[in-house]
């Protein structure tokens, strides 16, 4: 089976493992509790001519406590860049993330603009939005509290994915 | 192995594994057969070697480190970081693995770090609620201040002010205080006086809460007079302390609501309870008296020291630093990298003082020193040059990009100057406030005509506003001449001071203050009216002539400036097409997204733009390209010498040149002599203007001029 090898970047609160647990587990649970370093999560997707296991590294939010560290990358098919709609310090400090993650990797980069179903702080214009677009293959409006938008954008990544034979694990 | 070892092993919670080969990941257990080793590796045997698989995928990864150590010549070791695994049986494991490379023996440790794991996981988890929170602070506070503004600055018949007001106020879960200019409130949310209700038994009339927020800040802030007579706008925190039983801390913010004169209207006063959030700092920190961010000691530290400081009697220096510019720094590069400055800042400036004096961070992007074992000027000159020095040198970004940062310092003398903490505070504060207005890097020592000096710019802004008021100011027009036609078709409007008692005023000694506090909207908005009104005169005599007028940064990052320039020009009922409006490439610069929508929608109602000073500032190419600009106006600087400097002969053509391939026409500034306009008419340069043919003039001779103009014309 291939095995694709996904990271979740953002800053620390965002709901990043919030997003897996969702994926995972189908649960959400309220209570806000840090990630102390890496944590590995697998689940297999079934696409029209195959399966596909996704293994998820839920990394430490990345702020002034924990620093970006390039070496999580390594061998990564895709990224997903997870910022919270409620704050938008999260958004700069998702693009932050991502120029920094575009200096050791080429591999897709999803956009992942979580907690939609709390109201938003910002609202992009035209212009930010089209300046925005193209740094990312794929965006979303995810909340991990009800689930919206999170199977769908994992199965579009595990599609985009598909039959892009470098970074396969194993296969 | 021997058992002991392994007895030991198992007490440290540690597996050691021997690598038999490091390509394929092949390992050898050692030692230490605790339960969660087996629980992470079932398929381990003693003396059985066994390959790292991708059931547990971090380990494999990191292996790819690990190589790099085992495949090396010498002894080295690198470690993994913490990662978690979850056994089959569903519990967690919280590891870390470390690869070794010994004597030329390969082995692979790994520790159960559950301790480690639940240490770093309790603070982080407390330091990062902490963001959280001051986020969310900062948020509301930010939209509420919006939103009042919004509500104050929209015209009474289109404000729905009471009711979208009460809503608002009533509904936040801070302590909102509205006031009149003198500070008497005229509205008190009721979380307000929630957050200030005591718990005194015998308490018959409470005080009121803005009386508590007031005193809190005249006893606990230097700069109180300061704020509240240059009407500037301040957060911070302040400790509530009431026995027997209150002790809050507060999180305050005051806004000034201004007219366009610049006259407070109304305060708006925002506190919030934020002791829980100090405590945790408190709780995480276990340093109540250190700044998180740059580590060093925070404002309550500072002013204990400069307490310790004055009862010893020892003579010392008092140093205030604060950064020229930051607020633009932080928006240009994030909050992240301003952050990064603050630090590196801290450090440099640490790193030029001696052990034994004294410096804290006292506010967001300030500093205080306290120089002890100085006795002289000369001496304390030199320590502050060697503080100038260092963080004159270029800082880098986290992405690499260099800049630059000025600084501001005021420094006063104790006891000379001042013998008490707050006079001390008070003095420095207002010596930097006026090195601030250069932004290069200042030093100011107290004194006496600083002090008149300060007063003196109150008292021109207070004129200034009467300027305003009084119809004091006048517009003067200097011609701009087509060279393709030898005839004027444009004109600068320029701004003129006529004082009562001090006669005409220019604009560099009055700008500069109107910038400063706000009035420059106010001054431009009539600058605005007044040139509709002269285009207006100008059409009816029968001439086309087109009026530039300049706009400051200020004015260009008004939201309602469009609306006004737009409401003029329906008033007036002037042809837009006669209108220009000119900005400095600086301004371009500074405010390149705002300035670029307000000058595409000033040119889609048939105005033109030009863009100032063209060679003195940024100069930045770039912006020539994407602005909507029609166009150059070389600086004078460059005309000046024209006819014999042949860099500026070359620079003057190369502008002229760039200008032209972009479809943008020229105007030479300062054109003072014949030679100079023959070289500009040689090369294409397509208008002028300059005292070779007027100095600006008042309307009715401008209007002269045209005549003669008309006259010559005809002859």
């Amino acid at each position: 089976m291939i095995q694709k090898k996904i990271c979740l970047l953002g800053a620390s609160g965002v709901g990043k493992t919030s997003l897996v647990k969702q994926f995972v587990e189908g649960i959400f649970n309220e209570k806000y509790l840090t990630s102390i370093g890496v944590k590995v999560d697998k689940k297999i997707i079934s696409l029209a001519e195959q399966q596909v296991q996704l293994m998820l590294w839920d990394i430490e939010g990345q702020d002034r406590y924990h620093v970006f560290q390039e070496r999580y990358l390594r061998g990564a098919a895709a990224y997903i860049i997870v910022v919270d709609q409620t704050r938008t310090i999260s958004l700069r400090q998702g693009i932050d993330i991502h120029t920094l993650a575009r200096q050791s990797t080429n591999c897709p980069a999803i956009l992942a603009v979580n907690k939609n179903d709390l109201p938003a702080a910002w609202r992009l214009d035209e212009d930010e939005y089209a300046s925005l677009a193209p740094l990312f293959d794929l965006h979303f409006s995810t909340s991990a509290k009800t689930g919206e938008q999170v199977e769908a954008m994992f199965l579009a990544i595990a599609e985009l994915l598909h039959g892009n034979k470098k970074n396969d694990i194993t296969t | 192995m021997t058992s002991q070892l392994n007895h030991v092993l198992n007490a440290m919670d540690q597996l050691v594994l021997e690598v038999i080969d490091s390509k394929s990941g092949t390992v050898k257990l050692l030692g230490g057969d605790n339960d969660w080793v087996k629980a992470l590796f079932p398929q381990l045997c003693p003396q059985q070697s066994f390959t790292i698989s991708d059931n547990t995928p971090f380990l494999l990864d990191f292996l790819h480190d690990a190589r790099q150590v085992w495949l090396g010549q010498n002894d080295a070791r690198i470690r993994s970081g913490l990662w978690t695994e979850v056994t089959e049986n569903k519990t967690e494991l919280h590891l870390e693995a470390i690869a070794i490379k010994k004597q030329q023996k390969n082995f692979l440790v790994i520790t159960n770090q559950l301790e480690e794991f639940q240490l770093q996981q309790h603070t982080k988890q407390l330091a990062r609620e902490l963001l959280l929170s001051n986020d969310r602070l900062c948020i509301q506070n930010e939209y509420l201040h919006s939103r009042l503004l919004s509500i104050f600055k929209q015209p009474p018949q289109q404000s729905a002010l009471p009711t979208t007001l009460t809503k608002i106020i009533e509904n936040a879960e801070f302590c909102v205080i509205i006031t009149d200019n003198e500070l008497t409130p005229l509205v008190e949310n009721s979380a307000a006086r929630r957050l200030f209700k005591e718990d005194k038994p015998f308490q018959i009339q409470p005080d009121k809460p803005i009386d508590i927020i007031l005193k809190l800040m005249k006893n606990q802030l230097p700069e109180y007079d300061r704020i509240l007579s240059t009407k500037a706008h301040w957060n911070g925190e302040l400790c509530w302390m009431s026995p027997p039983a209150t002790l809050k801390w507060l999180k305050i913010s005051l806004y000034p609501v201004k007219t366009k004169l610049n006259e407070v209207e109304n305060w708006i006063v925002f506190a919030n309870d934020i002791s829980t959030i100090k405590y945790l700092v408190q709780r995480n920190e276990q340093l109540a008296l250190q700044d998180m961010l740059t580590e060093l000691p925070n404002r309550f530290s500072f002013w204990q020291t400069l307490e310790k400081h004055i009862t010893s009697g020892k003579n010392f220096y008092l140093l205030y630093i604060d950064i020229n510019n930051f607020r633009r720094h932080n928006e240009f590069y994030g909050h992240d990298e301003g952050d990064k400055l603050l630090v590196e800042c801290g450090k440099r400036i640490k790193s030029m003082i001696k052990g034994s004096d004294f410096i804290a961070r006292i506010g967001g992007d300030e500093f205080a020193i306290i120089l002890t074992d100085i006795d002289h000027r000369k001496a304390c000159e030199i320590a502050i040059q060697r503080i100038i020095d260092n963080t004159k040198k270029p800082f880098a970004t986290s992405k690499g990009e260099t800049f630059t940062v000025s600084i501001s310092i005021g420094a006063a003398n104790f006891p000379n100057d001042a013998q008490t903490a707050e006079d001390l505070m008070k003095f420095i504060d207002l010596s930097a406030y006026n090195g601030k207005k250069n932004n290069k890097n200042t030093i100011q020592f107290y004194s006496q005509s600083m002090r008149d000096t300060s007063h003196q710019l109150i008292q021109l802004e207070h004129e200034l506003r009467l300027a305003i008021q009084n119809n004091e100011l006048e517009l003067y027009l200097q011609p701009i001449v087509d060279l393709a036609k030898s005839t004027i078709t444009k004109a600068e409007a320029l701004i003129r001071w006529n004082h009562p008692t001090k006669g005409l005023i220019g604009p560099d000694k009055f700008i500069p203050v109107a910038e400063k506090s706000d009035l420059i909207i106010a001054m431009g908005e009539w600058v605005i009216q007044r040139t509709c009104q002269m285009v207006k005169k100008l059409t009816k005599l029968g001439y086309r002539i087109k009026i530039s007028m300049n706009l400051s940064s200020a004015q260009v990052t008004d939201n309602s400036l469009f609306s006004y320039l737009h409401s003029c020009v329906e008033k007036y009922k002037v042809d837009p097409c006669l209108l220009e409006v000119e900005v400095t490439e600086g301004v371009l610069v500074d405010d390149y997204s705002v300035a670029n929508k307000l000058l595409s929608k000033v040119r889609t109602i048939g105005m033109s733009v030009s863009v100032d000073d063209f060679g003195t500032g940024y100069s930045s190419l770039s912006y020539l390209k994407q602005l909507p600009l029609d166009f150059l106006k070389i600086d004078r600087s460059f005309i000046n010498d024209i006819v014999t400097d042949d860099n500026d002969k070359a620079i003057v053509r190369a502008v002229i040149a760039l200008a032209h391939n972009l479809n943008l026409c020229v105007i030479a500034e300062g054109v003072e002599t014949k030679e100079q306009l023959h070289f500009l008419t040689d090369n294409s340069c397509n208008s002028v203007q300059g005292y070779l043919f007027s100095r600006p003039v008042q309307f009715k001779n401008f209007v002269e001029l045209l005549k003669n103009q008309q006259i010559n014309g005809t002859d």
